[in-house]
């Protein structure tokens, strides 16, 4: 057994030893252990550096709010986490850890330099250090400040776990299984509603943990929590353990972050690494209990010095000595007690420090009884020791005056600044805080959320305070539940309890200018840095924080922030609730991303939406994009073909014979009712409420602002139903349009919308050959000109299926568009090829259809329009109804900027030299003007793959329309390109293809 | 190589101790907009329309689930959607309503063991228990819309609309095995 481990002490199991490594060191600990529980056993306190000053450090606290003992864990390949806490950590046979912010090693780093130039990095040296010369910043300083900070190493591997989330409703979350919240618990079992106790903690119990003296309810602390524990969950209430409420959000919603997999040796098969839980709770009981306050003095931060409350946590809950020789300084009853209990495991306290001139009698004797050297109205202004603390200077106080020091030997230096209520969440509810000035805190006040605040939280102190406490306050949210509470009285023996006076900086006798005594140990921030910030201006605490950095690191100021405010008021002469708290904002300790992203990630990381056709492409090889949500088929490369290649040949045949294409993805809305021709026709540009039954026609659709939003073919399908298509990406904002009108602006109306976008598997024939095609598997139409002309919709049998069948053409040759029940498509579409291949029929992509589409100048939504061009800009007047008396954009378009002249206006772009154009390439009309140049619109769509032979592109330009045949210039980095002007439409003008 | 989820191909997506999920067979479907006298055209159906938002109604392998204030979704035999639509198309004239054919639109995906509601909760953030069994909603579940219908404490049918089908079925194969692993 190593030397710090206490025989019978401790809930660790001395039967189960677990070899794990620190730094390629192996380390025996016992089951039970965390990491700095095991390091501690053997004597280790140093456990890594800081981030400024890379001060050498050790592990201060013992729970989720260490600042300082940051360590990287692996457990193999992709499973590293940088900035794991120590004391959070469990140990598991074969698990790897390292300290951090350390080169070569973490007992001699280069980086400590810092900490010799210190004056250097006083507050707010990132703003006065690297503001000048403004030239310095992107090559100079910016690269340092990047390789300088951040703490630990970003891991570089992909991270083979997988991360889970979970919605969970219940009458009562309770946070925090201490005593209260364990009484509060106990009141809500057995009465008929979903209690849910969940602790950060591997085990339950909170305090009691390190208080196996006290009797609660005449039995030990240790047998009363765990039938306690037992009794609860016969009673139905779920227990979760290692599980942290992570952020508070409206309506009693509460983030928990569960760790399923970091305390096992080996990962279970299908089991997640965390799993998030959003919590919907009618009520909550926040019990999170308190924080130790450290003390603020020149060299707080050495490996060694340490919470008093944690050694007592070390020592009862792992067995743990934290030091054989410890000192104690105090200005809080608790560390008496840590004291105490180090002396009766066996170590020889040297001695205990308080600031106080007066303290408690029976604390008193019993120091006395046990030999315990005291010192009352004493401070500590010094430590000794490089890489572990071995001695203190102690000066004793008389009013203001600090007296002469004296060095005491010792290996720890325990400190006790009193306890800080956790009001994180409660924080988080937007709740209110009230300055108590007694405790010197913040106490909670009102909450805008259904939840009660209770115990060490609102500032009790001692077990049977938290029982009762606990028991009593749950009363509240037991009532609201319908509930009636009986409000059990605790009676505790042996219980501990105390007060304490809230100290600034200890009082020195040296100069505090040059003090290092930190406040903020994961910023490096000192009680000098905050002193500075007051002095150079700063009257808000945000300010101060900001300026310093107190309070900022991941820690979230659990141990600074109260220190951090007591000095900047006292710097500013106000008292602290004038100078304010910095709000609390989740996550309450560090959590990662994958919780964060549960399942989605990788292959399942956003919604992917496949057509029935999809497969089929899959197994042909299909390159896809997304399209919203959507995956699309953009093209499909035979063997070797690049992009390029394949796109032009697809181009070509679909031009030359048939192509097929897989248009499922189009958003489709059924428009039913006695008035639906008249909603169709005030909703788009076009004039609807004459279009015959089996006729289609193109719809634009404008926002109220008279800009084009979205457009599609509208096919009415009988007298009182069409069936109107919308982009792809647009669906679901289109029905939302619509519905809004329908339901806000038009209830007379009587009509209903019903999407049909996934009813119909959608596949399109475009091609000279199409027709002869498609014609064999038609029943109830002729597909000849005469019986079926372009723009026709016709109910009719394809390939045996109930089909609506479309003459429509979205590349200018002759074009079908079969709708189909979507399961159907599939054999749709592969009777098709197959009958196709006497045509050399060509399946085609997004990329294909762009580009024929684009021969044609007709215009995609969202490409060659942006939100700001009107129909008129987009050379699309015949779209709009003349003689309409409304639809949705009539008034925004006789707006006087949208009829002003010189608006930028769609155009074709040919190139002089026949070069390609990026899209987005800016257009300005003189080459020669000087740089800025005024630019005059951009590329919108620019291809190379079409059937013209040369390069096309569509532009929007200042007063387009009317330059035609005038050259304008794309200025690019190597190159100026001329263009001239055209109309938009580079192939078959005449539409002659279009005819059967 | 990507799931392929078809109502032409029933199949059973996961089946673990903790839950089975199952691609149902193809089922006829209406979604029937209406207001006014819906007496008529639950008399024109064969069902009455139930008016409570979730609740259902069955009568002669006709089933019927209120989703809104005026609309509902009608599940028949595919043999039976002709007689339906020619009951409804009947009724128009007198009392004009919507009836649009969404058989092709939704896949059902049945979910039943004991963790059932477990594993919906992964991925549907409303309160499951509000859902009474004979009850169904409309509502969220990892990211796309489903209609939920609850037939008994731990058996579900969820219809999604068909191109979610392999995402959703993702998501409830990976909480099946996830749910399976914590009883194990």
């Amino acid at each position: 057994m190593s030397t710090y481990r206490v025989r019978g002490k401790g809930r660790v199991d001395a039967s189960k030893p677990i070899v794990f490594t620190f730094d390629g060191k192996p380390y025996t600990g016992l089951k039970g252990d965390t990491v700095a529980s095991a390091l501690l056993s053997h004597g280790v306190h140093l456990m890594g550096r800081s981030f400024k000053y890379h001060r050498p450090r050790g592990a201060i606290a013992a729970g989720s709010e260490e600042p300082n003992a940051l360590i990287g864990t692996r457990r193999s390949a992709g499973r590293f986490e940088p900035n794991t806490r120590a004391t959070v950590q469990e140990i598991w046979e074969g698990l790897e850890t390292n300290s951090q912010n350390k080169f070569p090693s973490l007992k001699w780093d280069v980086g400590a330099v810092n900490d010799a130039a210190y004056m250097m990095f006083s507050a707010g040296f990132y703003y006065k250090t690297f503001m000048w010369p403004r030239s310095f910043w992107d090559k100079v300083y910016e690269p340092f400040i990047r390789a300088a900070a951040g703490l630990g190493v970003s891991p570089t591997e992909h991270d083979p776990d997988t991360y889970a989330s979970r919605n969970l409703y219940c009458d009562l979350l309770i946070v925090g299984a201490g005593p209260a919240g364990i009484a509060a618990a106990r009141e809500a079992a057995g009465k008929g509603l979903s209690v849910v106790l969940v602790d950060e903690n591997a085990e339950m119990g909170g305090s009691i943990l390190s208080e196996p003296q006290a009797k609660i309810e005449g039995k030990t602390s240790w047998d009363w929590l765990s039938d306690e524990l037992a009794d609860l969950k016969a009673a139905g209430v779920k227990l979760m353990t290692r599980t942290t409420a992570i952020g508070y959000y409206h309506e009693n919603l509460i983030a928990l972050v569960e760790k399923l997999t970091d305390h096992l040796p080996t990962l279970p098969a299908d089991t997640p690494r965390e799993r998030m839980w959003r919590v919907r709770a009618k009520q909550v009981v926040l019990a999170q209990g308190a924080l130790e306050k450290p003390l603020v003095f020149h060299g707080n931060d050495r490996p060694g010095v340490m919470l008093a409350g944690s050694a007592q946590t070390y020592l009862h809950r792992y067995g743990v000595k934290v030091g054989n020789s410890p000192v104690v300084v105090t200005s809080h009853d608790s560390a008496w007690y840590a004291a105490f209990d180090l002396q009766d495991a066996g170590a020889y306290v040297q001695a205990i420090v308080d600031t106080r001139a007066q303290v408690r009698q029976d604390l008193q004797a019993e120091a006395r009884s046990r030999g315990i050297p005291v010192k009352l109205s004493h401070t500590v202004t010094a430590t000794g020791g490089r890489l572990r603390v071995n001695n203190v200077r102690v000066n004793p106080l008389s009013g203001t005056n600090v007296g002469a020091g004296q060095w005491i030997k010792c290996d720890a230096l325990l400190m006790s600044g009193g306890w800080t209520p956790s009001l994180h969440l409660f924080s988080h509810t937007k709740g209110s805080l009230a300055w108590d000035d007694d405790l010197t805190t913040f106490l909670p006040k009102d909450t805008p959320e259904d939840c009660v605040i209770t115990g060490a939280s609102r500032g009790l102190w001692g077990t049977e305070a938290a029982l009762r406490d606990g028991a009593t306050r749950v009363g509240e949210a037991l009532a609201k539940l319908g509930v009636e509470a009986t409000a059990t009285e605790y009676t505790v023996a042996d219980d501990r309890t105390g007060s304490g006076v809230m100290m600034r900086e200890l009082p020195t006798d040296r100069s505090p200018g040059k003090a290092k005594a930190f406040v903020d140990y994961q910023n490096d921030v000192t009680a000098k840095d905050l002193r500075l910030a007051v002095r150079e201006g700063m009257r808000s605490i945000e300010h101060v924080k900001r300026y310093t950095t107190n309070g900022m690191a991941t820690d979230q100021g659990k141990m600074s922030n109260i220190n951090g405010l007591n000095i900047a008021a006292d710097a500013l002469g106000k008292k602290q609730p004038q100078v304010g708290l910095t709000t609390f904002r989740p996550p309450y300790t560090p959590t990662t991303f994958g919780a964060f992203a549960g399942y989605h990630r990788g292959e399942h990381f956003e919604v992917v939406r496949k057509t029935q056709i999809d497969a089929w492409a899959e197994t042909q090889g299909a390159v896809f994009e997304p399209v919203g949500q959507w995956r699309r088929a953009r093209y499909f490369p035979k063997a070797g073909e690049t992009m390029d290649q394949a796109v032009t040949r697809e181009c070509a045949a679909t031009r030359a014979s048939v192509g097929i294409f897989d248009a499922s993805t189009l958003g489709k809305i059924e428009v039913v009712g006695p008035d639906a021709a008249e909603f169709v026709n005030r909703m788009y540009t076009n004039p609807f409420l004459k279009l015959a039954p089996g006729k289609c026609r193109y719809g634009l659709l404008l926002g109220d602002d008279g800009f084009i939003r979205d457009d599609g073919v509208i096919a009415r399908v009988d007298e009182n139903r069409f069936h109107v298509t919308t982009t792809t990406g647009g669906a679901a904002r289109v029905l939302n349009m619509m519905e809004d009108y329908l339901q806000t602006e038009w209830p007379d109306l009587n009509v209903w919308l019903t999407s049909t976008t996934e009813q119909w598997s959608t596949v399109a024939l475009n091609g000279p050959n199409a027709a002869k095609l498609l014609a064999p598997f038609v029943e109830g139409i002729e597909l000849t000109e005469e019986a079926f002309p372009h723009m026709s919709c016709v109910n009719c049998t394809v390939a045996g299926y109930p089909a609506r069948l479309w003459r429509v053409s979205f590349t200018g040759e002759v074009g079908f568009e079969i709708n189909v029940a979507a399961p159907y498509g599939r054999d749709l579409w592969e009777k098709l090829w197959e009958a196709g291949q006497q045509y050399d029929i060509t399946p085609y992509g997004t990329e294909t259809m762009h580009v024929l589409r684009a021969e044609k100048g007709y215009i995609i939504v969202g490409q060659d329009t942006d939100g700001t061009v009107t129909p008129a800009d987009a050379g699309m007047d015949w779209a709009v109804g003349k003689k309409k008396d409304d639809f949705v954009g009539m008034r925004g378009l006789k707006r006087p900027d949208l009829v002003a002249e010189n608006r930028k206006q769609l155009v074709g772009l040919l190139t002089e030299d026949n070069s390609w154009l990026e899209e987005g390439a800016q257009i300005v009309f003189d080459p020669k003007q000087p740089v800025p140049m005024t630019m005059r619109g951009h590329v919108t769509s620019s291809y190379n793959q079409g059937t013209t032979g040369r390069p096309i592109a569509l532009a929007v330009i200042e007063g387009g329309h009317s330059k035609m045949g005038e050259t304008v210039y794309i200025p690019m980095p190597d190159r100026t390109i001329a263009a001239k002007i055209t109309g938009t439409v580079f192939y078959d003008p005449e539409n002659s293809r279009l005819k059967i | 190589m990507s799931k392929h989820i078809s109502s032409l191909a029933p199949s059973v997506v996961v089946d673990t101790a903790a839950a089975r999920v199952a691609v149902s067979q193809m089922i006829g479907r209406i979604s029937l907009r209406a207001r006014g006298d819906l007496a008529a055209v639950g008399q024109a159906i064969g069902v009455e329309l139930p008016t409570q938002i979730g609740a259902r109604a069955k009568a002669d392998g006709i089933e019927v689930a209120c989703l809104g204030p005026d609309e509902w979704t009608v599940l028949v035999s595919l043999g039976q959607i002709e007689k339906v639509e020619d009951a409804l198309a009947a009724l128009y004239p007198s009392l004009p309503h919507s009836m649009t054919e969404v058989t092709g639109r939704e896949v059902t995906f049945t979910i039943e063991g004991p963790q059932a509601v477990e594993l919906l909760s992964i991925g549907a953030p409303r309160d499951l228990s509000t859902i009474k069994v004979g009850q169904a909603r409309r509502m969220f579940f990892d990211g796309a819309t489903v209609v939920l219908w609850r037939d008994a404490e731990t058996s579900f049918r969820m219809d999604v609309w068909n191109s979610f089908a392999s995402f959703l079925a993702t998501t409830l194969e990976t909480g099946a095995k996830e749910l399976a692993a914590e009883l194990a």
